[in-house]
């Protein structure tokens, strides 16, 4: 088999807007007839993109479940897929949207009507980098010396993620959005974010909640708020701007070298100019002044970054759910098929050094304290607690081999008992190997899957598919803690 | 045809030209492997003697191969143009030897007699001819092709660079390739030989290698030496290649040893004529060495010199724009030391040229062969003397894909610098713009890959 | 069903709440903050007690094996215009680049590399394996017709066929017609053998154990060449065959295996219907997975009764 395509879906549920795509990504043999085998993916192609539909509402802040049901299933019917033919994918859920009242219902939903191996998640770390994958950031960065940071911009959240020569390095969350305040086509002030007061205060800004609003003095919020944002991913400034920041913060500025704007005020950046209260109310909150704003920002040329435009705007969450979140593991792999595909599978990190590689008894003490990690970590379950993911391993001897598989599978017996599958991650080539010993010590109790070639790390959860021609597997690694710059 | 001599008081009767072809050979460890070589250095001059006195007619009327039974006879047969050959088919191969060699014989008359000539006649003369002679006599002829641009030009060595890499990984084999071009190599081809022969696999290369050659503006074009069919398949799926890649055999058999064809190369042909990138009219990209047919035991019971040489008749059909025999690749069993392998550079390129053909030479050798980088020293500097068209640029001489050692950047370099030789003009003013040499010399900036980054 | 989809909701909500940190009145273990918290939120903490000691890991080529360590490399080019740029050709490639010159020659260093690796890859076609690694395995030893190494370098007829005390050998030693049929051979590079048999083979016959599949009597073949399965089959009547043999040594490692496999080997096969792994050398094709994928190749085809170009992997 030289090639075989899987069809992968990307939903992408925000605070103002909703929408799907369908692609289809190519697997390839990426070795020769003379070497294990190895596939990646080799082309992703976009088959289909659905309109931006409103995300429909009930009321102010409750999602309307079932009206979000009703465009997915209108949608699948317009691409003309099937869900039995979906294999990979994401469902992103924007942060505040999915903070609301249903969110369960919601999540639940999605996950019934989007495919076999859809995951539904929503890190804004991920989000970030899925933007400025589908923004074109990531393949940008290959092509330059520096570092170039997309942020996407939609109706509650911004989501900026720094990449440099092909890697994210960074990412950071902003209470930056179209509907963070909500106006009547009059310019009357409907809602204003709470998220926002405690920067307002810092910035000495007011804004009266139900009453008129002058075009200048909502001008001034918008220009500050774009300011900010822009001053905190250039590291200009980080204390007031700080107070925007969602979740934790970058550890140190990183200088920037270019700069692209994804996300429906992305898209408004290049909408017509905003010059009164009508304008900017156009669609019932302040995200065309905001693009507006920050159009002008870019057209000043203020900040020492070179703006470019991203491949897309407003798709760019759900191209880069749909289109680039799947990887594909090793394909020599232990795997018992009718076991995968699972889902949402946290990582637990054992990370060797050479000392413990080189003595068997501070290998054992490692792994029992990893275990004991473990433990405390995640619940008990007849399934699966964790996967186990392990690096530093160089070069992996026979003996070292033996020695490894006796430790883990052992202290994983007595440690997890009720567990009846045990999933192993490893950083280089050794994945059958290894699953082979664990499998030969444990005869079945665990079952074993063992997979390599895939980085993952703390935080992460993991998402591993049918197997696809007996030994390739899809996997969707779900960053939610990132790397800050090594 | 008379077939037997005496040579030191001892005579030798050869059974057949097959014989004579074989015997008259110098000593090689693939015609002894064939079991066809001489017995010792008498027989072998007796052999020569035979062959010196042969006409060109007894070649021709006693075919080696019939046409009847092999395609690549019927090509070099019906290449012949009777005109020249009738006014020849009498000269013995002696006196066609001295003509070639001769102050009367120039560029011109070599290129007017070589379409008269069979591929077993110039294979003939190459027996009889000693290492300086095969110097000589090539370097009198001048091969120019052009693809996207000329290269063969009088006071020229152009080059392959060849960044190959142990899995295909694009970054890597642009690694090399950015190396290679600090150095001013890459002027006749940039070649990978891909180690993964799917057809998406070349793509993915030959797009790489083009946007590189775009976004500096390279004059030079792209390659990659998968099987032609899987090369077909990524041109016909919208790859850009400049030039289309084939391995030749100089038998049928050995072709198809090769998984190859006149019919396919055909229409290799034309798809490149309609699909090639390169604005032409020399679109092809061959490689030869002594030794294959036999290791497909496609030979006929003949001598891997003159089964070389009907590679090249084969060749010479589809006009190539650079034809490379990879000397050293094959192994001990064919060529076992330095000597021989010397020998065998040297043979090639001058039956390469005497085809009318854009001959460039992999100096090169395996880890198993008794030969070292001296060696290859030696052969590169013996054929930039005899103008050779190129040579073979890897990083450090050291092919970490092919596993076997080539010529390097700094051999090249060093080539062009002793031998008084340029890049190719198109790609010399390039290197001038990109201040990589200045006047034929490589400035203060070559050798810094990261000037491509 | 519907109660793993409630699972997987609740895990996928818990996570959104942790995320906009909403739900920081949670108490848990302090190690549950550590573990997931922590390590995302800045400055970065402290490493926890044994789970966070190791070392960042170097960047990966993921497509390629991750290689183990090997001598650092370093690069000559005295000023270059992006110097981070370098470091990452460097790492993209094993190829020699960065080597810089003087004048038109490399630097007295990196011309004395190649000789030293051109030295390791001349001593390994004339070495000899070590009799300690094949009595680790209790391996004895036949010859082929080669005679000597320069003959077996000319000759490759002759390392094809074993030598009539050889072929007695086997007839007395040997187990006939097994499933499998393991052989080892030095073929052009002893080293190779010396160097990844004891991870290779072990390997393989975990996995022939996996598959439930019966081995033969392994032995050494001194001299051989790829098609002397072909003469060991006529022999033995194995039902397959792998022949572990040492592969032209190269610059980058003298030490590269390849692995060829065989469904009932006999004279004049051909090339096509050999299946083949190559490159097995620590830096290469990982030996240990190699053995394991061996044996998961030969149940392959002793299902399908098919090798080479006829066997779907």
């Amino acid at each position: 088999m030289d090639e075989q395509w899987i069809q992968s879906v990307g939903i992408d549920v925000g605070t103002s807007t909703t929408k799907m795509i369908v692609s289809r990504l190519r697997l390839g043999r990426m070795s020769s007839t003379f070497s294990l085998p190895r596939y990646q993916i080799v082309e992703r192609q976009l088959l289909y993109a659905s309109e931006v539909h409103s995300t429909p509402l009930i009321g102010f802040d409750e999602i309307d479940a079932d009206g979000i049901g009703a465009i997915l299933a209108a949608e699948y019917d317009k691409a003309q897929i099937s869900l039995s033919q979906i294999k990979s994918g994401a469902v992103i859920i924007t942060g505040e949207t999915a903070s609301k009242k249903n969110a369960q219902h919601i999540v639940h939903l999605l996950a019934e009507r989007s495919g076999d191996f859809v995951v539904a998640t929503a890190g804004a770390d991920l989000e970030g980098v899925l933007a400025g994958k589908g923004a074109g950031a990531e393949k940008r960065s290959q092509a330059m010396q520096g570092v170039i940071v997309n942020v996407d911009i939609g109706g509650g959240t911004a989501n900026a993620a720094y990449f440099q020569r092909g890697r994210a390095i960074a990412t950071v969350t902003f209470h930056v959005g179209g509907r963070l305040i909500r106006l009547s086509p009059q310019g009357v002030v409907q809602y204003v974010s709470p998220n926002i007061q405690q920067w307002l205060t810092a910035k000495g800004l007011r804004i009266p909640v139900g009453q008129e609003i002058g075009f200048a003095q909502l001008t001034e919020v918008a220009e500050q708020l774009g300011r900010s944002m822009l001053d905190y991913l250039t590291g200009k400034e980080r204390q007031v701007s700080g107070l925007l920041v969602v979740g934790p913060h970058l550890r140190d500025a990183i200088p920037v070298d270019e700069l692209t704007v994804s996300g429906g005020v992305g898209l408004l950046m290049s909408g017509p100019p905003v010059r009164n209260i009508a304008d900017a109310s156009r669609y019932g909150d302040f995200g065309p002044l905001l693009g507006y704003v920050l159009q002008q920002e870019r057209e000043k040329g203020t900040y020492p970054v070179q703006w470019l435009d991203p491949d897309q705007t407003v798709r760019a969450t759900v191209i880069g759910a749909g289109m680039q979140s799947t990887e594909i593991s090793g394909s020599t792999v232990h795997i018992k098929p009718e076991l995968l595909p699972i889902k949402n599978i946290p990582i637990l990190k054992l990370e060797l050094t050479e000392e413990q590689l080189a003595d068997a008894t501070r290998l054992r003490q490692e792994v029992a304290s990893i275990y004991q990690l473990g433990e405390r970590l995640f619940e008990k379950t007849t399934g699966i607690p964790f996967a186990l993911a392990i690096s530093g391993i160089g070069y992996c001897s026979y003996a070292l081999l033996q020695t490894l598989s006796q430790e883990l599978s052992e202290q994983y017996r007595a440690t997890f008992p009720e567990s009846q599958t045990m999933v192993v991650i490893c950083e280089t080539d050794m994945a059958k190997a290894l699953g082979q010993a664990l499998a030969l010590r444990c005869k079945g109790a665990p079952e074993i899957i063992c997979i390599d070639q895939v980085r993952v790390e703390y935080g992460d959860y993991i998402d591993l598919g049918e197997p696809i021609s007996g030994t390739i597997i899809p996997v969707v690694v779900k960053t939610l803690a990132f790397d800050e710059r090594p | 045809m008379n077939t037997k001599t005496t040579v030191l008081g001892q005579t030798y009767q050869f059974r057949d030209l097959k014989e004579v072809f074989a015997k008259a050979n110098e000593d090689k460890s693939g015609d002894q492997l064939a079991g066809i070589a001489a017995a010792d250095s008498r027989e072998r001059v007796a052999a020569k003697q035979v062959l010196a006195d042969l006409t060109l007619a007894d070649i021709r009327n006693n075919p080696m191969v019939p046409a009847e039974e092999d395609e690549v006879s019927r090509v070099i047969e019906e290449g012949i143009n009777e005109k020249i050959y009738n006014e020849i088919k009498n000269w013995s191969v002696a006196e066609l030897r001295e003509y070639i060699l001769s102050h009367q014989a120039g560029d011109n008359e070599l290129k007017r007699i070589s379409r008269g000539l069979s591929s077993e006649m110039i294979a003939a003369t190459a027996k009889l001819m000693s290492n300086l002679d095969l110097i000589t006599a090539a370097s009198k002829i001048k091969v120019v092709t052009h693809a996207n641009t000329a290269i063969g030009q009088r006071g020229v060595l152009a080059s392959r660079v060849q960044p190959n890499h142990p899995s295909d990984n694009v970054q890597g084999i642009k690694a090399s390739l950015y190396e290679g071009l600090s150095y001013g190599i890459g002027d006749a081809v940039i070649g990978i030989n891909p180690v993964i022969d799917t057809a998406d696999s070349v793509k993915d290369i030959l797009n790489m290698t083009k946007d590189v050659m775009t976004k500096f503006d390279i004059p030079t074009q792209n390659c990659v030496l998968a099987h032609v069919s899987t090369q077909m398949r990524a041109i016909r799926n919208g790859a850009p290649a400049d030039l289309i890649f084939q391995s030749l055999a100089g038998s049928e058999k050995g072709n198809n040893a090769f998984g190859i064809d006149v019919a396919l190369l055909d229409e290799a042909d034309e798809l490149m004529r309609k699909e090639g990138t390169s604005y032409g009219p020399n679109f092809w990209y061959f490689e030869t060495g002594q030794g294959s047919e036999l290791s497909a035991e496609a030979h006929h019971g003949m001598d891997q010199v003159t089964m070389e040489a009907r590679c090249y008749g084969l060749a010479r059909k589809y006009n190539p724009f650079i034809v490379n025999t990879v000397v050293g690749f094959i192994g001990p069993e064919y060529l076992y030391d330095s000597r021989q392998v010397i020998r065998a550079g040297l043979e090639d390129h001058y039956m390469g040229k005497m085809h009318g053909l854009p001959m460039g030479c992999d100096v090169c050798y395996t880890n198993h062969m008794k030969v070292d980088q001296n060696d290859m020293d030696n052969l590169g500097i013996l054929l930039s003397s005899a103008g050779v068209n190129f040579v073979i640029g890897v990083a450090m001489a050291d092919d970490v894909m092919l596993n076997y050692q080539s010529t390097s950047f700094h051999d090249i370099a060093a080539f062009r610098e002793v031998m008084g030789l340029r890049p190719a003009p198109d790609f010399e003013k390039w290197l001038e713009k990109m201040g990589i040499m200045e006047n034929g010399r490589l400035t203060a900036k070559a050798g810094d890959p990261t000037i491509f980054m | 069903m519907e109660q793993q989809l409630d699972f997987l909701v609740d895990k996928v909500v818990a996570e959104l709440q942790k995320k906009l940190g909403e739900v920081s009145e949670q108490a848990p273990s302090p190690k549950t903050e550590t573990g997931l918290i922590q390590l995302r939120s800045e400055p970065k903490a402290e490493p926890v007690a044994n789970a966070t000691a190791a070392p960042t890991p170097a960047p990966v080529v993921n497509e390629q094996p991750a290689p183990s360590k090997e001598p650092e490399r370093t690069t000559h080019v005295p000023n270059p215009k992006y110097k981070e740029g370098l470091d990452e050709l460097l790492s993209s490639t094993p190829a020699r680049i960065g080597v810089w010159r003087t004048g038109v020659r490399p630097l007295t260093k990196t011309m004395l590399e190649l000789r030293r690796d051109h030295a390791a890859a001349v001593d390994a076609v004339y070495g000899e394996v070590s009799q300690a690694v094949l009595d680790q395995f209790s391996l004895f030893t036949v010859e082929t017709q080669y005679d000597n190494t320069e003959n077996y370098l000319k000759r490759p007829d002759m390392g094809r066929i074993l030598t009539e005390e050889g072929v007695r050998m086997l007839q007395e030693r040997c187990q006939k017609k097994p499933q499998v049929q393991i052989v080892v051979s030095d073929g052009l590079s002893a080293a190779a053998v010396d160097a990844n048999l004891k991870d290779v083979l072990p390997s393989l016959m975990d996995s022939l154990k996996s598959y439930g599949l019966t081995c033969g009597t392994p032995f050494f073949i001194k001299g051989g060449r790829v098609a002397s399965m072909d003469h060991v089959g006529e022999i033995l009547e194995p039902e397959v065959l792998v022949l572990l043999i040492g592969e032209r040594p190269g610059l980058v490692t003298a030490h590269s295996m390849s692995a060829y496999m065989c469904y009932r080997p006999r004279k004049g096969m051909v090339e096509s219907e050999r299946t083949v792994i190559s490159n097995i050398h620590r830096q290469g094709t990982s030996p240990v997975e190699a053995g394991a994928h061996i044996g998961t190749i030969l149940s392959k085809m002793l299902e399908q009764k098919a090798s080479g170009v006829k066997l779907v992997l």
